[in-house]
């Protein structure tokens, strides 16, 4: 059973919850982070009553209207695409909003140290009323179906991300604010401009009439256009620099909502906005993609390898990583793509459990440096284990969900190689041996911080507060229960790309 | 129940009544899964209750297995046994299944009846250890996911089982994650010493090499075969194979990848690199993981996917399918003797046995690749294979129990740390007596008939590479029978080391393993020794003959599985090859022997400086660096990469990416403030408001502060190098 107007209070709720946070907080203090919480609870159970409607190939739209003059509606959808997207952007959202409480104290604590300021008063209430925006900007982004709402929420993502970062941020937060909000802006900015020529070609702001394009002189410049927003977004090689700098600064809740769950959304909208509806114009572009992907596979991780900074690293890898989701997608084949979005999953889960770990090493050890660290296993046994966990999510070690994401990505990638060309074989095969790179600079760091004979002035570290441990605990037991079971997953994602397919054939 | 007929023979049977029904194949996986997933559960009511109920649950999947041997005499093994849907791949259903047939039951026998001794020997071995829990878990997980892959009936559970053991095998060698100093494994100076947490990354990431190109091969296989399952891909292979063979060289490349995850984790050339330092580990566990089970997870794999190349081979006639054959026969009868001149040299106890691991390990993926070598020697090539396989896992399971046995005793795992041990140890000693006759392959010990099985199938194969391999092969057991006597030497009759002569000074004299510990060893030699007097027997009764049952249930398994236009050769040994394969080896034994002997028995010197003299300097530091292959492979690919990444991180990310953004953002500042200052002030500013009020003047200038803010001129040099890249995407994507 569905109830009226889910999809609308999916954003609402959150949304109506922003200012209560904000006035509340400044009394509550760090407990103001069950009522950023408690909207995000209603909402996942909202996104839950409508999963049944999305299995084997459904969909389940909402009808609004916005702008009648100009035939732009605010309909909302959910279907096999989404719907995991969804999911994992909530969950990752309600567990962080849990693991900031004590994280945010820790941080507000560090800050009173190091500038003698108590921001905490304001502080909490700042922190999760953006947080919340945040939240409603991602899963708005996913739910949208025309442009200019898709636009609008993705604009919103951007905005109080940024404020974050500037305002609790570390290091250099206000510069690094600056440059994260400017690279990803001006992203937008071209992809702005692609869907408005789109327009100009369709008529239409719905995202399923972009298909319309296909044909169109001007067909390959919006394709490539609307990608570079992507891209941007994405951080792929030559375009990442302001990555490492943002997820590195960030606070680090902040951080593990910003390289698992935003980044990401990159490649949901790439295959909603272009993959799909313009498959033609984008297949041709499918090889030198591919190379693009391999390139920041293969960088990414190289850059990782050369990290001592643990959030650098983590930011790094997560580079790699987008470069295997950009490999689905360049593959433009149905199996790749859908294993790009299965990937988001994984890579959700599991980027969020690391970067959630390296929360934990910063708020126990008080460093971020790999170098200091080693021995922890010992003192922190749970996070150890949780963290490797966290590590083969990514790395694609069964019984881990990343295993079977990246599975699909690469049968995509060998399907589609085997039908086009043996360039593009050369560039799958290269890829597939690339994957022990990630594997290599995972376990090479899970030693030098949690084996080994224990570091100096490590002696008073401790398990974190349960508060922290929990949300890393679910994240990996999803890791593991969908790498074992993934047609929880793939029940959704798989019929939804077979119609796919046969629509494009 | 649905019954869908596959062959004559094999039936698929699906509906998850099957799980109840054959409830062995099932629950010799699920009973250790479950057993390692409770075991943080039960160390909640004390240690004994935890070590009680681990050997429990070992038990429970050794009688699981147990229960299986009844199908094999009976003549109607289940077969494939589909449970249900697992993945639905666009009109491509994967099942969950298991698969059972004489391959299986033989190879799930092995590892789960060791597997259950070596807890209980673990028991005594670790007793006291602090983190038991974690090495029950580990170990108990290794037991569930090795069973599970070997009665996987498709490759992608295969696959999942293999990372699994993949996994164990990690977390057991780095067990002693703290690294103290006495746990390092390598030296003595100036040799580099490993921490165990070091060696248990290697193992995963050379193992994990291989294994991502088994997977790249079955994404190629999945595109044309459209399925994943054993059965399935063996049936229909005459079609796919076919479509596989209109690209040229594609089904060469996609045999060799598929190569490659089984040469990893069995431990062959190139990626034999990890076992040695897999011994840093417990003994026990070098015992099952790295000598006796999962190591021959490569060789199940390989023979499993044997008959598809087979077909291609001989019913397709593509002699692309052949290399399969051709390339496994060359890395196995090569690593033979890599690993055995190897052996010669070490001085770690376990680490001789290691790479004796490595070198019998070879003789298999030989014997699995000489059987396509010829179509007449395919029965045989798999017997022997399969064959060697479970005897090499009865003594080499012994000898590293024994040698636990030894390093328990002494505390000190260097050969020249001992001596003089049998006195001490005199159980151990006999037992690892009759297991090193076994490995050294002395008639009539099991090893004997197992190795020359491979014997027999290289005659039988016949052709120029089968009589090159059989030479490598045989120098190797010679080899073999020189290091068997030099390790026994040193270990247990030569004269007391100074180390031992030490403790016997402080009053700790080696002390014998308690019965838990021999217990289980005498089992394992009791049943190689039952082995080998069938062995025997079987010369005289046709009946007794131990490798002719296995030759005839793989050949009924092989023919249940085959299509039915695929022709099976089951070849008749005459006798005159017998004799011939006996002569040589008894003339390998002899020169073993005499060279042992002389070399490191009569001339009772020490050892150490004999080695380091004269033309044998240079050869033993050839050996001693193994080849150089590992320093090499440190350089290239660990120094490598980790070069690699910081040279790019300082020349690349550091000097390029991130100065673009301050180099473009000063840039685009400058330009402005010098327009500002020249056109804005000087022409527009002084020349054309020259007139007009000040009041509009200082209005403007308001404005133009917020003209002039970074924030725009930054964006519009981004836009220009997103322009640049909007064009360059362009050109390459063929639009321009």
């Amino acid at each position: 059973m569905v109830f009226a107007n889910t999809l609308a209070l999916v954003l609402f709720v959150p949304l109506i919850a922003t200012p209560f946070a904000y006035y509340l907080g400044k009394s509550m203090g760090k407990k103001t982070g069950w009522i950023a919480a408690a909207p995000l609870v209603v909402t996942l159970l909202l996104l839950l009553s409508v999963t049944a409607e999305t299995k084997g190939g459904g969909s389940y739209v909402e009808h609004y209207e916005w702008i009648p003059t100009s035939n732009i509606n605010f309909d909302l959808q959910v279907d096999g695409l989404n719907i995991w997207v969804l999911l994992t952007i909530n969950l990752l959202c309600l567990f962080i909003s849990i693991y900031s409480i004590p994280y945010m104290e820790h941080r507000f604590h560090e800050w009173e140290h190091e500038t003698g300021e108590d921001i905490s008063g304001s502080g909490y209430a700042n922190y999760f009323s953006l947080y919340l925006l945040y939240s409603v900007g991602m899963l708005g982004t996913v739910l949208a179906t025309n442009t200019i709402q898709f636009y609008m929420f993705y604009e919103l993502m951007l905005v109080p991300s940024w404020a974050l970062i500037n305002n609790y941020g570390y290091g250099e937060r206000e510069r690094i604010g600056m440059m994260y909000f400017m690279w990803t802006h001006v992203g937008a900015v071209i992809l702005l401009a692609g869907l408005l020529s789109g327009y100009w070609i369709t008529g239409s702001f719905a995202i399923s009439s972009l298909s319309h394009v296909v044909g169109h002189p001007l067909a390959p410049w919006i394709v490539v256009a609307i990608l570079i927003g992507f891209l941007t977004k994405m951080a792929v090689f030559g375009i990442h620099v302001w990555l490492p700098y943002a997820h590195g600064e960030a606070p680090t809740p902040i951080s593990a909502l910003l390289s698992p769950a935003m980044i990401g959304i990159g490649t949901y909208a790439a295959v909603r906005l272009v993959a799909i509806p313009m498959n033609e114009t984008f297949s041709s572009f499918s090889m030198v993609f591919s190379v693009w992907a391999l390139l920041t596979m293969v960088y990414g991780g190289l850059m990782a390898l050369a990290q001592d900074d643990i959030k650098r690293f983590l930011a790094y890898s997560s580079v790699s990583q987008m470069g295997y989701l950009f490999l689905g997608l360049a593959s433009a084949a149905v199996y790749g793509e859908a294993g790009a979005i299965f990937h988001y999953v994984s890579h959700g889960f599991g980027k969020c459990i690391l970067f959630s770990a390296a929360g934990v090493l910063i708020a126990e050890t008080g460093t971020r440096s790999i170098k200091k660290m080693g021995g922890l296993a010992d003192k922190m046994p749970i996070t150890a284990t949780l963290t490797l966990i966290g590590f083969f999510a990514i790395g694609g070690v069964p019984p881990t969900v990343g295993f079977m994401s990246k599975f699909m990505i690469f049968s995509g990638v060998f399907d589609s190689a085997l039908t086009h060309s043996t360039e593009q074989l050369a560039v799958a095969v290269v890829a597939i041996i690339m994957t022990v790179l990630t594997v290599g600079y995972s376990l090479w760091t899970v030693r030098r911080i949690f084996f080994g004979p224990l570091a100096e002035g490590m002696e008073h570290v401790h398990e974190p507060s349960l508060l922290m441990l929990i949300p890393m605990a679910v994240f990996a037991l999803i890791a593991i229960i969908l790498g074992v079971y993934p047609k929880l997953v793939l029940d959704y994602l798989l019929p939804f790309f077979s119609e796919v397919a046969s629509v494009i054939q | 129940m649905e019954v869908i007929l596959m062959s004559s023979e094999s039936l698929a049977i699906v509906g998850w009544q099957a799980v109840i029904e054959y409830w062995p194949a099932f629950m010799c996986w699920i009973i250790p899964m479950l057993g390692a997933a409770l075991m943080p559960v039960f160390a909640k009511f004390g240690d004994k209750f935890r070590d009680i109920l681990a050997v429990v649950f070992g038990a429970g999947g050794a009688v699981s297995t147990l229960m299986m041997i009844p199908w094999l005499f009976s003549g109607h093994t289940p077969g494939d046994v589909q449970v249900t849907d697992w993945i639905n791949f666009f009109g491509h259903p994967l099942k969950m299944g298991v698969l059972v047939d004489p391959i299986t039951i033989f190879v799930v026998n092995v590892v789960a009846c060791i597997s259950f001794l070596i807890i209980v020997y673990s028991t005594s071995y670790m007793h006291g250890d602090e983190h038991l829990t974690r090495f029950w878990f580990f170990f108990l997980f290794f037991i569930g996911s090795m069973l599970l892959l070997v009665v996987s009936d498709n490759l992608i559970q295969t696959m999942i089982g293999w990372e699994g053991v993949g996994i164990c095998s990690y977390g057991l060698i780095g067990y002693y994650y703290r690294d103290a100093k006495e746990r390092w494994l390598g030296g003595p100076e100036p040799t580099p010493m490993f921490p165990p947490s070091h060696c248990g990354m290697k193992a995963f990431v050379v193992t994990g090499i291989g294994d991502v190109f088994t997977l790249g091969a079955m994404f190629i296989i999945f595109k044309f075969a459209g399925t994943l399952n054993y059965i399935e891909l063996i049936q229909t292979a005459p079609e796919w194979l076919t479509e596989m063979s209109h690209f040229p060289g594609l089904i060469a490349i996609t045999a060799i990848m598929f190569l490659g995850g089984p040469i990893g984790k069995s431990a062959q050339f190139p990626l034999h690199e990890w076992l040695p330092e897999a011994m840093a580990g417990p003994t026990s566990v070098s015992a099952l993981i790295h000598a006796a089970t999962m190591v021959k997870a490569g060789v199940y794999l390989v023979a499993r996917m044997s008959p598809v190349f087979y077909i291609g081979t001989y019913l397709l006639h593509l002699p692309e399918a052949r290399i399969y054959f051709m390339a496994i026969a060359f890395v196995g009868g090569f690593t033979t003797f890599l690993a055995a001149s190897q052996a010669i040299v070490s001085v770690e106890l376990k680490k001789i046995l290691a790479y004796s691991t490595v070198s019998q390990i070879g003789y298999m993926m030989l014997g699995l690749g000489l059987s396509g070598l010829t179509e007449e020697a395919y029965i045989a090539g798999l017997t022997a294979g399969i064959f060697h396989l479970m005897s090499h896992a009865l003594f080499k399971a012994s000898l590293f129990l024994g040698a636990g046995s030894v390093i328990h005793g002494i505390h000190s795992i260097y050969t020249f740390d001992m001596g003089g041990l049998k006195k001490h140890m005199p159980k151990t000693f006999w037992l690892m007596i009759l297991a090193t006759f076994s490995l050294a392959g002395v008639p009539p010990f099991s090893g004997f008939w197992s190795k020359d099985a491979v014997f027999i199938a290289a005659m039988i194969a016949g052709t120029p590479l089968a009589y090159t391999l059989l030479a490598l092969g045989g120098i190797s057991a010679a080899l073999t029978m020189i290091y068997s006597i030099r390790y026994i030497w040193l270990t247990f009759l030569a004269p007391d080391s100074q180390y031992i002569q030490e403790m016997e000074h402080h009053g700790h004299s080696p002390h014998e393993a308690p019965p838990v510990m021999w217990g289980p060893i005498a089992i394992l030699v009791a049943i190689m020794l039952g082995i080998s007097l069938l062995g025997l027997a079987g010369q005289f009764t046709e009946g007794l003959n131990p490798e002719l049952f296995i030759e005839h249930q793989i050949e009924h398994a092989i023919h249940g599985i085959m299509p039915h236009e695929v022709e099976i050769h089951v070849p008749h040994v005459e006798l005159g090859l017998k004799a011939q394969a006996w002569t040589l080896s008894a003339f390998l034994l002899a020169i073993g022997i005499y060279s042992g002997k002389n070399y490191y028995w009569n001339r009772k010197v020490d050892e150490w400086n004999i080695e380091r003299t004269g033309w044998r300097a240079p050869v033993y530091k050839f050996l001693w660096n193994r080849w150089y292959m590992n320093p090499i492979y440190y350089k290239v690919f660990v120094d490598g990469f980790i070069n690699t990444g910081r040279n790019l991180y300082t020349n690349l990310e550091k000097a390029v990416f991130d100065k673009i953004t301050p180099v473009l953002s000063s840039f685009f500042i400058n330009l402005g403030i010098g327009l500002y200052n020249s056109l804005e002030t000087m022409v527009l500013d002084e020349g054309i408001n020259k007139g007009v009020p000040s009041l509009f003047t200082s209005i403007y200038n308001h404005i133009k502060k917020l003209q002039t803010g970074v924030l725009s001129y930054n964006i519009a040099y981004m836009t220009f190098i997103f322009l640049v890249l909007i064009i360059v995407l362009m050109i390459f994507g063929g639009m321009i």
